[in-house]
């Protein structure tokens, strides 16, 4: 206390007391006071509202971009499901229809394998049939040939013409004389 | 020869009387006091017609950040959303012009310009008047708001307390009203000291130093725009605390809130 009266003594000249000593002055202290309070009602009226107002906006603003930003996150994840889901129906289908195409192209390849087997085995058996009717037309002309020959050889061995006639009629002694 | 920038100390805790109106003192604290009045209320005014016309520049973005950042101070220290927009324009006045006072001790000339032997400049926030009646708006404003929110009786149920049913609650309702007191003298005691021991420092240092106080002092002249930002926030911060307390008191065990708790604590420091 002496030590703060004692600073104070040079202008504490008036007033004796601790206030006094300490430079307290209650007409300066309610003016300051009075004075302090006509400026907050000041500020909160004229200044305040206006620098509130703006953070209020720029709070809603960003409160509205988070908003906003997450609906664009949901959205963005429902789209990418749905194109996952997308995704996968076309891998499904794509999938069907290799699947379908291989199974198409088996058996057009067992049809069409059946088919050249059938054509092959038709066209061997035609070629079998006209070898054989070949075959039979060359027997039947060597025969008329052989016949021929026979004719021929035995025309000069007997040296008289054969005619049919004749020849039947040897044909018939011939059987005759085996019976 | 003199080395010194001043030949002599001269430091008076008491703000001293530069001329008289009609009996009433005119101190150097006052005059610079109206200085820091007119700048708060120039700088608020500018970055609220800046903000209104919406056009912005650095100046306006830094205060609107501070503004921001008090705001966000008071909505966490205040949970309810009506009170926190009552106060602010107490509490954020408080800062500013706390701040923008405080930031006057730093003019070059504290000192040395005098009228007489009494120096012209001195801070507003280094006279106990001002710091006396800050302290007084805000322990008023603070029993203010805890009459309306308890109650005339539930405000007053936490100071006195029947002796006969709850001694120990009678007792610490005895310690609550010192506590008042003592918040309301800590107040403006520790914004009166750091201010007045900061224009010493200067005064001192500027003594000491001589001709390479141009050199010195800008240090610690740095030093105290720092302390002043410190104080002017403890002293918000502190208005906002002693609301909430005084809001928030539901009965001696309730415990409060651990925001506020943390808020006191670290404040006390």
């Amino acid at each position: 206390m002496n030590i703060l009266t004692q600073f104070a003594a040079e202008t504490a000249t008036a007033d004796a007391g601790l206030f006094g000593a300490l430079g307290i002055d209650w007409r300066l202290l309610i003016l300051q006071i009075i004075a302090f309070l006509i400026l907050v009602f000041l500020l909160g009226k004229f200044v305040y509202p206006w620098l509130m107002k703006q953070v209020d906006e720029r709070a809603a603003a960003i409160e509205k971009a988070a908003e906003a930003a997450t609906a664009a996150e949901k959205a963005a994840a429902d789209t990418k499901e749905q194109v996952a889901e997308l995704l996968d129906k076309a891998r499904e289908e794509a999938a069907e229809i290799v699947e379908t195409a291989q199974l198409e192209s088996a058996e057009l390849l067992s049809i069409t394998e059946k088919k050249a087997k059938a054509t092959a085995e038709r066209i061997a058996a035609d070629a079998k049939a006209q070898l054989d009717k070949d075959v039979a037309q060359a027997k039947a002309v060597l025969f008329d040939e052989t016949l021929q020959l026979v004719a021929l050889t035995t025309e000069k061995l007997v040296g008289a013409e054969l005619t049919a006639k004749i020849d039947e009629n040897h044909i018939r002694k011939t059987l005759k004389e085996q019976a | 020869m003199n080395y010194f920038a001043a030949s002599e100390l001269h430091i008076s805790i008491a703000a001293e009387p530069l001329f008289y109106v009609n009996g009433f003192p005119i101190t150097n604290a006052f005059v610079t006091g109206i200085v820091g009045t007119i700048i708060t209320i120039v700088i608020l005014g500018f970055v609220a017609s800046k903000v209104k016309r919406g056009k912005y520049n650095r100046f306006v973005g830094l205060v609107q950040w501070v503004f921001e950042g008090l705001l966000k101070s008071i909505h966490d220290i205040i949970p309810d959303k009506k009170m926190a927009r009552k106060i602010t324009p107490l509490a954020v006045t408080i800062f500013f012009f706390v701040l923008f006072n405080y930031w006057l001790s730093i003019l070059p000339g504290v000192d040395s310009i005098r009228i007489g032997e009494v120096p012209v400049i001195r801070s507003l926030t280094a006279d106990l008047n001002f710091t006396l009646g800050l302290a007084i708006v805000t322990i008023v404003t603070v029993q203010v708001y805890a009459i309306r929110h308890l109650g005339v009786f539930g405000n007053g149920s936490r100071y006195f307390r029947n002796p006969l049913k709850d001694p120990i609650g009678a007792f610490e309702g005895i310690l609550e009203l010192i506590g008042e007191f003592s918040r309301g003298v800590a107040l403006s005691l520790r914004l009166f000291g750091n201010a007045f021991a900061g224009e010493v420092l200067l005064i001192v240092i500027a003594f000491l130093t001589g001709y390479f106080a141009a050199v010195a002092l800008p240090f610690f002249m740095a030093f105290e725009l720092f302390i002043g930002f410190i104080q002017a926030y403890v002293f918000f911060v502190l208005t906002l605390i002693f609301t909430a307390l005084a809001v928030a008191h539901h009965g001696p065990s309730d415990a409060h809130s651990p925001a506020v708790t943390r808020k006191v604590v670290t404040a006390r420091k």
